[in-house]
This record gives structure tokens, sequence and C-alpha cells, in this order.
């Protein structure tokens, strides 16, 4: 019918955030891990100490395992993977079933990749349904809002990430650029003047990225 | 039966329906854990001829009730006129007080209903149990059709089967039929509901709005629901999957943070329509459905097409001594249970569990009913690739607009464990489809 | 015959400050056969929203919400009723008298009222007692039984369970009562209202004598007369709590009532 509640639209909103975080945090990893196979063996701090996660892992299996698949740690990318089914799953109705399985089928990927050797080619699967659920929402979902809200949380996580790992200027005047094309566009409540400042920041030589992380998150207004 | 193609499909249909998250939530030691519903391939077949008698049977059935609860929060004539006994209805615990003298919109309270239906070995079906409150389970046997005829095809071309998925058109026309003008809002205590994939489900194939009770809110005599822009849109209609005790803590349970305040108010003044309506409890309750063929005849001026498992009620002295007398050839239940629960089969008491139980059963008779077992007829399910007869029933679902309509299939649940009878799902039962043939 | 003015004054007391309070009130007298409320208004405060309406015993509610953050909710009934103008009240032909005739959660009996019950038919013997000499003892036992406390029982508290304490305050002495009688097959619905004297609401009995409605008021041990003025009737305490509420915000909150009944 159209209308969209306080707590959907919310959900909406970090159901793109969760989801950019599973698909970035899952490609980030893997070249990390690639890295990590001849020689850098401490490298999962350096990894830990860019996206601003403790590093609570006490050896590279430790850490491939944990980060992947630990319930308990709430870094992980199962816990961000099980914040994006927890939303997915009570936005039937605003995304419909189509779309959800996808999710879905990320969560049943996740599980049985738990015993996997290779788990770069298990996260290969999941970062393929999100891509497909990305397409998905574009594809069937006819509001217009709901496909721009769930972008919107897209756009800033991938924001803040790129924030936290410091990513070149085109990169982030990219995502600054989309993110304001698209925040506009919803009737999510945000503040004008801090999209302003971002754009300003990021011509800014040297770039203040924690300022930009901190912008970032604080942009929509609940 | 023939073996169908679609029997050979069974890991793929179950893979299907894994991938649209059909499932249910059980609590497991306090922790909330969502479970497949396990699906046999093997239908439940029901000739036409068949079902043309099982729908003749419970639309009257269906009917029957509706007046009853009309009757009791009405003018209580089945009462005054002795044919049910009074204390039957006020102390049920379905009974509601805060539904005397209320009329629902267009005078219906059993939009819905769900009647568990059994078949003896004699080919005889007999009615169970009516479930008149939140009967749940439409959704799995529509999307498993779905499933089943993109894995199987064949199988669908070659048999002449009613198509179930008018199932969700059904129920849009019935809300709309009631709604007193607004949207239609399908009502969920939320995610953590053994039902949730239905509420979604059905929200999502009916067009109506799936929310909370913190969406919703009540402003001067009539239902809102609120957007997230403030926006306030009339609601007409609310298919409430959540039961009448948490409905409003206003007028019913005050503890309930999952109802709407005041909707009861709005409800009473004839502002929105409740699917189903508050109180129809008193309706299914297990000492109750001894007097539905009673109903059928008092009310319908006709004999029961559909017959009732042969019942006692202790409560009644003839009966009483008949229970004492042929008590290992019983079934008993507790009214007050639901899901399976407090149902006792005589012969698989201990010596003190049956003393025990007589003693209980002599202090508060009006409590349990006693019903003969039934024979069933075992339906075959797979199990690693090899039939096994199981014991199964069937919910037919009737739902209720300008006349009743029922359903051409049906929730078939059967039991796992080979000795069971229990076959609900919340005990680990599973599931098949039901079939009416076409011709 | 009376005429009296009457005062009710509920106020609720938050800790903090709470918001979106959304309540029902029953405390509107109504004119039934013994009295006839002349003059009725009330105020609430505050309020955004206020409506009207009667819950199925017949009883007249008022409903709405408060948005605004507040930590004072008042509510202010005033008026004027004739009392006594009959002394039982004849039902109308709507109401529905067999739903007071079963016991409920807070009136089902066990043991203790078994045993007081059967104490009473010892003593009643073979005497031929009619139904208001029946509930007059009824009334009596369960006066000299209970001792009036406050603080010791609680709105939950059962008519078994005051028994057991032998305190309680008018709530509980009216449970106890419902239970006897309809233990006694006697239909009996419980009442709240404000008497003469008394500072705050009341709680007494009315039972069925198979043409009106007679109330006996077990606290005082004093059949019911034009010193009463009725505000609502149910099953028990829960069919006719005066205020329900809901609101947001984390505070305890502290009711207290005001019942002033004068002769003009």
């Amino acid at each position: 019918m159209g209308i969209i509640s306080v707590e959907n639209s919310d959900r909406l909103f970090w159901l793109g955030r969760y989801s950019e975080r599973v698909y970035t945090s899952a490609r980030l990893f893997a070249d990390s891990f690639d890295k990590m196979i001849d020689m850098d063996l401490e490298n999962y701090a350096v990894f830990c100490a860019q996206l601003d996660i403790p590093n609570i892992y006490c050896s590279k299996e430790d850490f491939c395992k944990r980060y992947i698949h630990d319930d308990k740690d709430p870094n992980s990318i199962y816990s961000n993977l099980m914040r994006v089914y927890d939303n997915a799953i009570v936005l039937r109705n605003e995304i419909g079933s189509e779309p959800i399985a996808y999710i879905q089928l990320c969560v049943y990927d996740m599980k049985r990749n738990r015993t996997a050797s290779a788990p770069i080619v298990g996260l290969q699967k999941i970062v393929d349904n999100i891509l497909a659920f990305w397409g998905i929402v574009d594809d069937m979902i006819e509001n217009e809002n709901i496909r721009n809200i769930i972008k919107t949380g897209k756009r800033i996580e991938r924001l803040d990430l790129y924030g936290r790992l410091q990513a070149d200027r085109e990169s982030i005047n990219r995502e600054i650029h989309r993110l304001a094309g698209r925040i506009t566009k919803t009737n999510l409540h945000y503040d004008k003047a801090k999209l302003d400042k971002l754009r300003e920041l990021a011509e800014q030589d040297p770039i203040n990225y924690d300022e930009i992380v901190a912008l970032t998150d604080t942009l929509r207004k609940d | 039966m023939k073996d169908f193609e679609l029997t050979r499909q069974s890991e793929t249909v179950n893979e299907l329906l894994a991938r649209y998250g059909v499932k249910f939530g059980i609590y497991k030691n306090h922790e909330f854990k969502e479970q497949l519903f396990p699906f046999d391939t093997i239908p439940r077949v029901i000739e036409k001829e068949e079902f043309a008698y099982l729908e003749k049977g419970l639309k009257q059935r269906v009917m029957a009730l509706n007046c009853f609860i009309r009757d009791i929060y009405g003018e209580k004539k089945i009462i005054k006129d002795k044919v049910v006994p009074e204390e039957f209805v006020y102390i049920s615990s379905g009974y509601l007080a805060a539904c005397d003298g209320v009329v629902p919109p267009k005078g219906i309270y059993t939009h819905i209903a769900g009647i568990d239906l059994v078949q003896g070995k004699n080919k005889e079906w007999y009615v169970l149990e009516d479930n008149l409150r939140v009967p749940s389970g439409a959704s799995y046997p529509m999307i498993a059709r779905e499933i089943c005829r993109r894995s199987s095809p064949d199988t669908f071309e070659s048999n002449c089967i009613e198509d179930n998925r008018y199932y969700t058109k059904l129920l849009r026309w019935m809300m709309d039929y009631v709604n007193t003008g607004g949207h239609t809002v399908i009502l969920t205590p939320g995610r953590y509901n053994a039902a949730y994939f239905e509420h979604s489900y059905f929200a999502e194939k009916t067009g109506a709005h799936l929310a909370t009770g913190s969406e919703l809110t009540v402003e001067n005599d009539y239902l809102y629901f609120v957007d997230y822009s403030g926006k306030k849109e009339k609601v007409g209609a609310v298919y409430r999957r959540i039961s009448d005790e948490y409905l409003d803590p206003m007028t019913f349970n005050e503890e309930s943070v999952i109802g709407i305040p005041n909707i009861y108010d709005v409800y009473r003044k004839g502002h929105v329509a409740l699917i189903n309506a508050p109180g129809n409890g008193v309706a299914d309750d297990k000492g109750i459905y001894y007097f539905v063929p009673k109903m059928i005849s008092y009310y319908l001026g006709e004999d029961a097409i559909l017959q009732n498992a042969p019942t006692y009620l202790p409560f009644y002295e003839e009966d009483r001594k008949y229970v004492l007398e042929h008590f290992d050839e019983l079934v008993l239940k507790d009214v007050a249970e639901a899901g399976g629960y407090g149902v006792v089969f005589a012969n698989k008491m201990t010596a003190q569990e049956k003393e025990d139980f007589l003693n209980l059963l002599k202090k508060e008779p009006r409590r349990f009913i006693a019903q003969e077992v039934i024979d069933f007829m075992d339906i075959d399910i797979l199990e690693d690739g090899v039939r096994k007869p199981r014991k199964a029933d069937l919910r037919a679902f009737v739902l209720m607009a300008d006349e009743p309509m029922v359903w051409k299939s049906g929730l078939t649940r059967f039991s796992r464990n080979p000795d069971s009878f229990i076959v609900n799902s919340s005990q680990g039962g599973g599931f098949k489809d039901t079939w009416v043939l076409s011709r | 015959m009376k005429n009296l003015r009457f005062h009710y004054h509920m106020e609720i007391s938050f800790s903090e400050p709470v918001h979106s309070h959304i309540y029902t009130l029953k405390c509107l007298p109504v004119t039934t056969g013994t009295q006839l409320i002349q003059e009725c208004n009330y105020a609430v405060r505050p309020t955004d929203r206020i409506q009207e309406s009667y819950d199925s015993f017949g009883n007249r509610m008022l409903y709405g919400t408060a948005e605004e953050e507040h930590t004072l909710f008042q509510v202010d009934v005033t008026g004027r009723a004739v009392t006594g103008i009959c002394d039982a009240d004849a039902p109308g032909e709507k109401t529905d008298i067999s739903v007071y005739k079963y016991q409920t959660v807070l009136t089902k009996p066990q043991g203790r009222i078994g045993k007081l019950l059967a104490d009473c038919r010892k003593q009643e013997g073979s005497m031929q007692l009619s139904l208001d000499e029946k509930a007059r003892f009824y009334m009596q036992t369960v006066h000299e039984r209970l001792e009036y406390g406050k603080g010791i029982t609680t709105i939950h508290t059962t008519a078994e369970e005051a028994l057991a304490l032998g305190r309680g305050v008018c709530q509980d002495y009216a449970h106890v009562m419902l239970s006897l009688c309809r233990e006694d097959r006697i239909p009996a619905r419980y009442v709240v209202g404000m008497l003469m004297g008394e500072g705050e609401s009341h709680a007494w009995v009315e039972i069925y004598d198979g043409m009106t409605w007679r109330g006996y008021d077990p606290t005082n041990d004093l059949v019911v007369n034009d010193s009463y003025i009725k505000i609502s009737h149910g099953r028990d305490y829960s069919d006719c709590s005066i205020n329900r509420g809901v609101f947001t915000g984390q505070a305890k909150q502290c009711q207290s009532i005001l019942a002033e009944v004068s002769e003009e």
C-alpha cells in the first residue's frame, strides 16, 4: 500500500548498510587472506586496524575462522550477515519473497562454508548472492522510495568503509557524489550541512579521514 | 497410488522450500530457533465427489458456529433453550465478557476457520477440532504447490488438480468484504512468532500491510497506520495474528506490549473489522465441540453432514459412567490445552497415572472430554526413499464473506513418529500438499 | 432518599516525565434503578483526545491519549445525584445475569472458602433463610472473618488468599463475599462506588434475588442505602478497574484517590 512505517524505513536503511558491509568485508578479507598465504602472517592486524575493529585474534588460522564464522564476534562477517537477515526477514512486504531468498541463500552458504578449507571460495558464493540481491532489488521493487532507502544505506556504509580504509581522493569523491545523489531522493531526514561539509572535506589536502567517517555516520538523523 | 514424477523430486522441492525460508519458529530451552517445516512430496489426494461432500459439510458447520457465537454474545437463545448448558459457555477460557453485545462488521465472527479432520479406516471423515481464533497453516501447501509445479511440471500436466494458489485471493476478497473503510493490515506479534513466515507471506500475496502493534494507533475512535513521515492512514480491517488476550491491554491482558491500546473500543463502535472476531474461543473450546452437531440442527434445522469423533462429556452423569467403564479404550483431552498438549491415551497410562487421572476427572469433570480412538487411515510418507505409513490429519480452511467459501486444498500434517497420533508441527510433524481433483 | 454532591479526584504522579500516555477510565457514575445522576462533569488533564463509550457491563468509559510529557495526570469528576430512589435495581432486559454466577480467577474458591461456606451452612442449620437474609448473613460472616488493614493485600490478591491472611481492604471483603455467594449459586457482582464519609473510592457487592440487584457492603457490614453512589460493576475487581494506562517512559507511578460525597 506504499506506506512505510518508521521502523521499516529504518530497517531498509540498515539492510542496505549491512549488506554492503558483508559484501565489502568479504572482498577485503579475500585480499588480506591472499597476502597472508605467502608471507605476511600478521597482516590481519593491519586489516583490523584499518577497519577499526578490535584485534581479538591470536593467529592467522584463528582470524580466518572467527572473522568469518564466529557468531559471538560482533564484527565477524557472520554476525553482519545475520543482521542483514534479521532486517530482511521482516521486510517481505516491502521487498518481496524473491529478493529475500537471496539473503536466505547467503545464510545457508555461510553455514555450509563453516568446514571448508578454502574460505575465499565459500565467500564467493556469498558475494554472488549479495550482488544478485542488489540486482533483483533494482529489477523487481517498484516502489522507488524503498529502493532509494536501501541504496542510501549502502552508500553511507561504503563511504564509511572507504574513509576508514583511507581510500584515494578519487574514490572518496565518487562515493560522496553517489551518496548525495541518492539520499536527496528519499524522504529520510538528513543533515544537509553535513553533506556540504563532506564535499568540502574531500577537497582538502591532506584528507581528514576521521572527520569524513564521523560525518558519514551522523549524516542521517533519526 | 502410482509414483509421481514429483516424488522423485523430493530433494529439489525441499531445497526450494528452504530457499524461500518456509519455516516456523520454535522455542527450545528458552531460545528462539527457526526450523524448516519438513515437506513430504506424496500428496493427500481427495476425489472431486468426496471433496464436494466435505465442502458441503464444512460450510454447514462453519455457518452454525458463526450463528452460535453471534447468539452467545447476543440473545443467548441456545442457552435459554437448554441445548448448551450455560456453564460450558461461561467457564470456557475463550468466553470473553467484553464481547457481550458487540456486533462485528457484517455480523461475521468466523472469518477464517481451520477445521481439523481425520479419515478413518472405514473411509469416514470425522471432525477432530474447530479452530476459530487464529488458525494457521494455509501458506504452507500454497507455497509448496508453487514449488512442486516448478519442480515437476509433468505431474501437474497429467493430473487434474485444482490449483490452490488462489487462497490469498479469497483472503483478500474476504478482508475487503468486511473492511469498514480504510487500509487492510495484517497484525503480527513479530518475527519471533511461530508462524511469522505465514504472516509476511500473506501480506506479500494479498497486498495488505504487515504491521506490529507499535505501528498502529487509535485516534478519535478510528485506527490509523502511521508512516515514517508522520502521515496517518485510516485502517478498516485488521487480520490479526495475535490472540484475543494480547490484542488490547486496555480491555484484555494489561501486560500486553504487542497489542494496540484501545483498538477494542474502535471495534466496539464498528469502525474497524477484526479478523477473526475476538471471543471466538467460546466456540472452539474442546467442551463446546461436543455440541456442534446440536448447534447445526438448532440453528440451521439440518442434520450434521460431518460427524464428530464419538465424544463423551464426563460432565453428564451418563457419559461419566461410560467413560469409567470403557476408560482404556478412550483418549482424554484437557479442554484448556491446545497444540497437541493435554492429550492422553488411557491405554498408555501406568496404574498410578490412571488412578491420579480418575481422581482429577471426578473432581473436575468439566475439564475433560473423552473420545473413542479413531482408527486413522494411514498415509504414506517417503523416508529415505521408502514409502512408510503414518498418521495424518487434514486442516481444511473455510473463509466467510457473504457466504462460506471452502478452499480447495488444505494442510495435511503427519506424524513422523510411527507410533504417534500427534501431528502438530510444534511437536515435530511434517506436512503434505492436499490435492483436490477437478475431474 | 438523599440529594448528594460528589467530587471524585484521581491523580497519578510519575517519578520521571512520561509521554504518549494512553488511558481508559471507568469513574463516571450512571443512572440506575436506585440512583439518578442529575449532573456529571469531568476533566482530564493533560489530554489531547478524549472519547466516551460503554463497556459490555454497561459501565461508562473515557479513553484517550496525553501525547506531551507530563509528571502528573489528574481526573476530576463532579456532579449531583439523587440516591435511594428505590432500594433495589431492576436490570434491563439485555442484562446478562448468568455471567455473574461463575467464579473468576480472583474469586475462585479453594479449601478455605469451601470450609467457610460449610461453616455457614452448619450455622444456618434448618433455618429457612430468605435470599436477603442469607446475603446479610454472608456479609456479616465476611465482616467478622476479615480485619481491615491497608498495604497487606494487592490488586492481584484472590479471595482465597485474603481469607487466609485474614486481613484486607474493601476489595478483598467484596471478593470473599462474591466467592461465597457464587459457591452457593447466588449470582453476585462486584461494585465500585463512593460512600459518604469514606474519602476514597469504595467497593461492595450486589446479589441478584431473581428480580433485582441488591447491594451489601461487607467492609462496613451495612446494607447499601442512600449514602452510596455507584460507579461501575463487573464480575470482579479487574472488570471495574478505575484506571488502565500505558505510557512511554521509565517512571514509577503513584496513584491517589479522593472521593467526597456530601448532602446538599
